[in-house]
């Protein structure tokens, strides 16, 4: 057997069917408000987060067992809830452990040919990001930044800074950011 | 083989650990799903490691291990933070809450195993470490038991390090740690403290009595000092030539905080503060946390019984003094025998209930926790 177990405290087993499920149940992640990080789990057994965010029918994510911390003292947990829902529109940016929680189902089973990852670097209200943006082609910023595709953008490898809270520092596989929110977007010189 | 006990609210987590760190490790594990369960369980019976996840319903992971530190009997079991918040304010948190590691998910389980014997092995052999250092005893209210809980640590230190310990019994007015011992107070300090010449180690190594457990004792005289108090100088150059003599040495400070005991309290590594449960005590000890302030780091608390009957709950008195208690001394109806025939319990009864905390006791005086 393996051991390896994830956020969500199901192991990565060889061909473990019931440990495989769980782990595909439940996404751990940070969800971060202009004031406020909430931890949580979201129920992914249908689509995974990037889809979950970017449905337009629904304006709310269900989170449960949700973990509220201030943006200024992120570290502490002031109220906990078992159910609670977030409005998408409020939600800055998502924080996830893995790249591939970060993306769409095609995206993190699709092929990897032909892509190249961008650094990129971007403002939020009380945050700013630095990672990656996964490419097929040139990128058309225009086009990457329109919202009437999807609100929430994946970068991998993310690097979440706090404006208020310089030193405190966020890192995950992925972050999934609301496009109605970003101020600055830059792209990195390509070496 | 060590008890380890699992909080965690992931029913299959639980059981993958369990069955790891049994299989693997050949540990014995408790599991608990929720904080307010895990927390009565390592009460009832403390774990030797606990290992805590921090998302939980009802009370986190950190409150359980700030109710574990708070708590004498888990005050100081080695707790190891599990948890899905991996970012290093979180890790910074669960240190702050008193963990002593931490480690984010996803971790492997042989990853987990290896923090659990490191920790384990850390933690042991801080315990076996003797102790060097100073160690004031103290209290404000008269009649705690102050020079018994100083006496039997120190033989405790005695019988770890023979001929390495020493215990200055400070008090002006008749100290009984002679008496406690079975010996003269003769010679005694009157001469080092009292006279004008600093005295040399030898002067002083020709002050102290030897007692059968291996510790040496600078006794009290046997008249009480009359119109005079200690004086500081003299109580610093005479610690500072003990310490030099001495790996260990043990202070019976007198219920003051004059100049010579503030001198004393200053250079100590740690400070037992003595308590009992009754209300005065508990106002003496109030104001002495107050007024003491700057050493505040190396006071310890602990709470003793002098007297049978029921005690109040330690929780309700931290909540009072705003600190935790390290360690809650039991009331021992041997103590009034041992005294008549000037045998500590440590050496007479080494399993009575108070020679046992006081032994636990000893655990709690090492280098601080670093967060």
């Amino acid at each position: 057997m393996t051991d390896r177990f994830d956020a969500f405290g199901s192991p990565e087993g060889e061909g473990q069917a019931a440990e495989g499920a769980l782990r595909a149940n439940w996404l751990t992640a940070d969800f971060f408000l202009h004031s406020y990080r909430i931890s949580g789990r979201v129920d992914i057994r249908k689509r995974p987060l990037f889809d979950i965010l970017n449905d337009r029918m629904t304006g709310f994510i269900e989170l449960e067992d949700a973990y509220v911390s201030p943006l200024d003292r992120p570290g502490e947990i002031i109220a906990t809830y078992t159910s609670s829902h977030l409005t998408k529109a409020n939600v800055t940016l998502v924080l996830v452990p893995h790249r591939d929680d970060a993306l769409s189902r095609k995206q993190s089973y699709g092929s990897y040919y032909g892509t190249y990852l961008q650094q990129i670097f971007l403002t939020v209200p009380s945050f700013e990001v630095v990672g990656y943006l996964r490419l097929s082609a040139r990128v058309n910023l225009r086009r990457l930044l329109s919202v009437e595709t999807e609100e929430f953008i994946p970068i991998l490898d993310g690097r979440v800074r706090a404006s208020i809270r310089p030193d405190v520092v966020f890192t995950g596989g992925g972050v999934l950011v609301n496009k109605h929110h970003i101020g600055a977007f830059c792209l990195a010189e390509e070496e | 083989m060590a008890r380890i006990l699992v909080i965690d609210d992931n029913a299959d987590l639980l059981q993958m650990i369990r069955m790891f760190l049994e299989e693997k490790g050949g540990h014995k594990v408790v599991l608990s799903a929720e904080g307010e369960d895990g927390l009565a369980k390592a009460f009832a019976d403390p774990p030797d490691l606990a290992v805590v996840d921090v998302m939980m319903p009802g009370i986190t992971g950190y409150e359980v291990c700030r109710r574990l530190r708070q708590n004498p009997s888990t005050a100081d079991i080695p707790i190891l933070i599990l948890t899905a918040r991996g970012q290093p304010v979180d890790r910074e948190a669960a240190l702050k809450a008193g963990a002593d590691e931490y480690l984010a998910k996803p971790v492997t389980m042989a990853e987990l195993l290896k923090h659990v014997d490191g920790l384990l092995a850390r933690k042991g052999a801080e315990r076996t470490a003797p102790f060097q250092g100073t160690l004031a005893f103290l209290s404000l209210r008269g009649g705690v038991g102050v020079t018994t809980l100083a006496v039997n640590q120190a033989v405790l230190f005695a019988q770890q390090n023979a001929g390495r310990v020493c215990l200055v019994d400070l008090s002006p007015s008749s100290g009984h740690a002679a008496l406690q011992l079975g010996l003269r107070p003769e010679p005694n300090w009157s001469k080092l403290l009292l006279g004008d010449a600093r005295p040399d180690g030898a002067t002083v190594r020709g002050a102290l009595l030897a007692h059968p457990s291996g510790l040496h004792l600078l006794a009290a005289p046997f008249l009480p000092l009359v119109g005079r108090e200690l004086p500081r100088q003299a109580v610093q150059g005479l610690l500072s030539a003990l310490r030099q003599e001495f790996g260990v040495v043990v202070v019976d400070l007198p219920s003051v905080l004059g100049e010579g005991v503030m001198a004393a309290l200053e250079m100590a590594d740690f400070i037992a503060l003595v308590t009992t449960a009754d209300p005065s005590s508990i106002q003496s000890t109030v104001g002495t946390l107050q007024v003491l302030k700057p050493l505040v780091d190396r006071i310890a608390l602990v709470l003793n019984q002098v007297a049978p009957g029921p005690s109040p709950p330690v929780e309700a008195l931290q909540r009072v003094l705003k600190r935790p208690i390290v360690a809650s001394i039991p009331f021992d109806p041997a103590q009034a025998q041992s005294l008549v025939q000037g045998q500590p319990l440590a050496v007479g009864s080494p399993s009575s209930p108070l020679v046992r905390e006081v032994s636990w006791l000893m655990g709690a005086f090492r280098p601080r926790r670093a967060t």
